[in-house]
């Protein structure tokens, strides 16, 4: 950053868009007050010239991130009024890095949701129009919705999100910008709000490959606190990202993923295949065997484990109590009044595939699947270095147009099978869609190959040039 | 009556199962609780390799087959003293499987077979009667590392049960897992009980929960065996059902039937990875592992030559060993003779003043002073037992006590002679019958030279010296 | 599949639907269970469940005890509070 730009003035530039939340991508603001004394501090290390990696950066953050002294709802009402008495491990490294937090993001609840309508504070807007009907709001896509539209409007420089089974790439992708998901277990989850343990993954919303780059760098540490937290060892992700990557790449593309395909996105992966063709990069036709299985995998897993992990709102500890005569009516009121229509529907499945009789039916038998899912990637890996896919298989839709949950849960379907191997996945803006709209493509790496795929998606956005 | 019994018992570690909170019972309400604890949003568990320790020892001492590989899952369901709505246990995969007691039974060895013991959380408590619409939740005992011990279904009376719990009490304190105490709920048990007729097949089984003492395990198992035999004998059929023990009328009762069965949904922890317990952290802990209760009985009987129902008694309780290994440390006086002081009129002098075993740790060195005096007969026996008392009370040490009491024995010859020849005189005609061949007699000298040196004579002696005079 | 008891399942999961919710849901939860059904074409009589991608612990602590919060701060967010109790209506066993 520049050290003539004042840490105050920046600040002010995002804050007062953020504030006016056109698209309702904030839950929750912070006061200028509260921020006043980061802002001060920051601008004095520039000062001394010590300043540390994002100083006086401002940033967003998904309202999953329990902040301490901060409002944290999860965008669900059962959490609406809860103040955390402590910093989750991802927020705390990114403050540790002198970035200065704008507010919380909008996202859907608990993370539940493929378009950020679920929230109970209302959908998110995306700040792009279609060039066919201008008149229409449209989703920004979810979870991590109101993350990738803030990064999107220019209310913050990045925003964490998280992603279970997309919600950062998804999101990303609608709404014309960049979103990592890291391998499972190179960012902590100590003190995020939990969805689905076993898939939910931390990672950033920016406006370029780079930034990306930086704020890894900030979050991805080991954290003995999570148990599923990895201890290998970490690399700088941004100090050689521009460099020509070593030796002659192999990029798979998977043909079961392109089948039904429209038109725009088929043109997407061309595209990069086109302009990447020139380096030394070699495209390879792979093809997965468990493609079909995953999404059925995936909402079965994320279900059940959510089933159990939103037990503990029950309106006795924190957040909303609703009135009962009994103890189990509070229990009762709290837990049907305080979840919205589609977390209510994923505890219902999650509690179904987990109960007797259905267990090994459903639940063990995508347990099986998921290794098989595992097995399929690392085969391919084999072969390749990096795939290349959609990100998702349309573009930005009407709020309200998609009613059916299955018709929503298809969205994920590029994004969920990457979640359920836990590998790294990417997605870059690559171009338009007839509409006018953004697309996304996705680049998945081999575990923890962060450092290469960031590489790798630098140099197809630098050959893509959405931005310009 | 057909029997089998699942046993919580508390770990004696410092911090929690999955939190660093302080394992601690007494503190202040919420005193010990942290956001793990509390369940709050995003909070996750770390595993507490102090547990594992425990685990493993208990694994040696039972017989158990230690497992490897352990799976921590959840068992859902909703209770206010659950604050994350699930409580974090073994199923599928719990660290020890197939292990077994042997318990007193009739007379004679039982061999009790134990299917399975595995790691769980235990749950907060809740204060209900405090106020009349209200309860209070403390949840301090929330993460407290438990082994859940599941017996199979050996035992056939409520002598047994409380033979095998107590075994089992007493192996645990021995091991230091569990510190034993019952009344505050380290170790509680549910009864699973059915009955059937010889050769038949097992009948429907009622589980009575949570138990905490032995004279409770016994009431219950009592009332609900008459129980299901009523019922059945009045062609009945026994409904499986969880029955809560009323204390206060020694009955069981049905907890109130829910409108649907319980269905625990277990699955394994999606934020705990699985356990792999290497050999080589097996083979560290098992050095470690203490002299089990009937190492140190064979020991007590064949080392040192202490009677069987003597060293039983001793070795009933952990603290009564380290009383008794420490008083043999500090003196050359017999084991036998200590053990038989100790069983005898210590204990009982503990049990009268309300003493903890315990508290004799720090007489041990004045107890020995005067057993020394009495096994090397400066004082008489009887005379020993006068000043016990007063050592265990702390009112001074023995060598002054009998100088003060002033009942130190008469040993010098010289002047039991005068005493002897003194108390002969006028005693012709006994004399004569003694040399006779009455050895009545003699113990009317004995007694009368007793009575002559006011009780502080050395009987054994005064007999000798009276053996000889009279014989001339 | 099996016909879905709804009320079983969100007996269960401690939620109390309404009766117009209850055919909703059901038909929902329905729909989503055909769909996942496909998962039974394929045999994984040879597959070892897989709970999580990460297969082994690193993360186990010593026996220790660490505190660095308050009973206020686990008490902070709490409906109802009573001294440093939490404070429900009674419990009824
Ligand atoms: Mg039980
Ligand atoms: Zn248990």
């Amino acid at each position: 950053m520049d050290k003539k730009i004042g840490v105050a003035e920046l600040y002010s530039e995002y804050a007062n868009k953020a504030k006016a939340n056109l698209n309702n991508s904030y839950n929750y603001v912070i006061d200028d007050d509260e921020n006043k004394l980061f802002i001060e501090q920051s601008q004095q290390r520039y000062a001394s010239g010590d300043n540390l990696s994002l100083d006086g950066i401002p940033l967003g953050i998904k309202d999953l991130f329990c902040t301490k002294g901060i409002k944290t709802s999860a965008s669900s009402k059962i959490l609406s009024n809860f103040i955390p008495q402590y910093e989750s491990f991802v927020t705390k490294q990114l403050l540790n890095s002198g970035s200065i937090f704008i507010g919380k993001n909008n996202c859907d609840e608990f993370a539940m949701g493929s378009s950020n309508e679920t929230s109970h504070f209302g959908p998110v807007i995306n700040p792009w129009r279609s060039k066919t009907s201008p008149d229409d709001d449209l989703v920004p896509g979810g979870s991590s919705g109101g993350s990738a539209a803030a990064v999107a409007e220019g209310s913050c420089v990045a925003s964490m999100g998280t992603d279970t089974g997309g919600s950062i790439r998804q999101p990303a992708s609608l709404c014309g910008i960049v979103g990592l998901k890291p391998t499972f277990g190179s960012c902590s989850r100590w003190g995020i709000v939990a969805f689905a343990s076993s898939l939910d993954q931390a990672g950033p919303l920016t406006n370029c490959v780079e930034d990306a780059g930086h704020i890894l760098n900030a979050i991805n540490k080991h954290d003995f606190n999570d148990t599923t937290s990895s201890n290998h060892k970490r690399e700088d992700y941004v100090s050689e990202i521009h460099e020509k990557m070593e030796g002659k790449i192999k990029i798979g593309i998977p043909s079961d993923y392109l089948i039904d395909v429209n038109q725009d996105i088929l043109n997407q992966i061309e595209n990069t295949k086109k302009v990447l063709s020139k380096h030394e990069i070699e495209f390879i036709d792979v093809k997965f065997t468990t493609t079909d299985f995953a999404l059925s995998t995936y909402y079965i897993i994320a279900p059940a484990e959510a089933s159990s992990n939103l037990a503990r709102y029950d309106g006795i500890r924190f957040g909303v109590r609703e009135d009962g005569e009994s103890l189990d009516d509070i229990y009762l009121n709290s837990r049907t009044q305080g979840f919205g229509d589609e977390v209510t529907r994923r505890i219902l499945i999650g509690t179904y595939v987990l109960s007797a009789g259905y267990y090994d039916a459903y639940y063990r038998q995508a347990q099986k699947v998921r290794r098989l899912i595992k097995d399929d990637f690392q085969r391919v890996f084999n072969e390749v270095d990096f795939i290349l896919t959609p990100t998702t298989p349309n573009e930005a839709f009407k709020i309200g147009d998609k009613l059916d949950p299955i018709s929503m849960y298809k969205n994920d379907i590029y994004t969920v099978p990457t979640s359920l191997a836990g590998l790294p996945g990417i997605s870059i803006p690559s171009g338009l869609s007839s509409n006018g709209l953004p697309l996304g493509i996705q680049l998945i790496g081999n575990y923890f190959k962060e450092k290469q795929l960031l590489q790798l998606a630098a140099l197809a956005e630098k050959e893509l040039a959405f931005n310009e | 009556m057909v029997i089998g019994l699942e046993v919580h018992a508390q770990l004696k570690t410092s911090s929690k199962l999955f939190s660093s909170s302080p394992n601690q019972f007494g503190s202040e309400p919420n005193e010990n609780v942290n956001f793990i604890d509390s369940g709050m949003p995003g909070m996750l568990p770390v595993l507490n390799y102090g547990c594992i320790e425990k685990a493993i020892k208990t694994g040696f001492a039972l017989d158990f087959t230690i497992n490897k590989y352990s799976v921590f899952e959840r068992k859902n369901y909703f209770y206010p003293d659950l604050p994350q709505g699930y409580q974090i246990s073994q199923f599928e995969f719990p660290i020890l499987t197939e292990g077994f007691i042997n318990i007193d039974a009739d007379e004679r060895q039982k061999k009790i077979r134990i299917e399975r013991a595995h790691l769980e959380q235990d749950a907060g408590k809740s204060i209900h009667d405090i106020d009349p619409k209200y309860s209070f939740i403390d949840l301090n005992r929330v993460g407290t590392p438990l082994l859940e011990i599941v017996s199979y279904p050996d035992l056939s009376s409520a002598d047994e049960v409380v033979n095998y719990m107590s075994s089992l009490r007493q192996i645990l304190m021995y091991i230091d897992v569990c510190d034993g105490n019952m009344q505050e709920g380290s170790l509680r048990a549910d009864v699973n009980l059915s009955v059937r007729k010889p050769g038949e097949d097992l009948g429907t089984r009622c589980e009575i929960k949570n138990l905490n003492s032995f004279k409770f395990i016994r009431q219950a198992i009592e009332y609900e065996f008459q129980r299901q035999i009523e019922i059945l004998e009045n062609g009945g059929t026994i409904e499986q059902n969880t029955m809560l023990f009323d204390t206060s009328s020694g009955e069981t009762r049905a907890m109130r039937s829910k409108e649907f069965s319980h269905d625990y949904r277990y699955f394994p922890d999606p934020d705990l990875l699985p356990v792999n317990i290497t050999q080589e952290q097996i083979d560290k802990i098992k050095p470690t592992l203490e002299e089990l209760p009937h190492e140190k009985l064979e020991r007590y009987i064949n080392e040192f030559k202490i009677e069987k129902n003597i060293s039983k008694i001793i070795i009933s309780e952990k603290d009564n060993t380290k009383v008794f290994e420490k008083m043999i440390s500090e003196t050359d006086v017999s084991p036998k003779v200590i053990a038989s002081w100790l069983v005898g009129d210590i204990f009982a002098y503990v049990k009268e003043n309300n003493f903890e075993v315990l508290d004799l740790l720090d007489r041990t060195k004045l107890i020995m002073d005067l057993l020394k005096l009495v096994s090397e007969d400066v004082i008489s026996n009887k005379a020993g037992k006068e000043i016990l008392p007063k050592v265990l009370s702390g009112e001074g040490n023995p060598n002054e006590l009998v100088k003060e009491m002033g009942l130190e024995q008469v040993s010098d010859t010289s002047e039991l002679e005068k005493i002897i020849d003194e108390a002969l005189v006028g005693e012709d005609e006994n004399i004569a019958k003694f040399q006779g061949g009455s050895d009545r007699v003699l113990g009317y000298f004995v007694g009368k030279c007793l009575k002559a040196s006011k009780g502080k004579g050395n009987p054994k002696l005064i007999n000798k010296i009276l053996i000889e005079k009279l014989q001339k | 599949m099996s016909d879905i008891d709804i009320k079983r399942i969100s007996y269960l999961a401690k939620l109390k639907l309404p009766l117009e919710k209850e055919t909703f849901y059901a038909n929902s939860l329905k729909d989503i269970i055909k769909w996942v059904d496909n998962l039974k074409e394929i045999d994984t009589s040879d597959v070892k469940p897989l709970h999580n991608v990460t297969e082994s612990t690193e993360s186990i602590r010593a026996d220790e005890i660490k505190k660095d919060n308050s009973v206020d701060d686990v008490l902070n967010n709490a409906p109802e509070r009573a001294n440093n109790f939490f404070k429900v209506p009674k419990v009824v066993e």
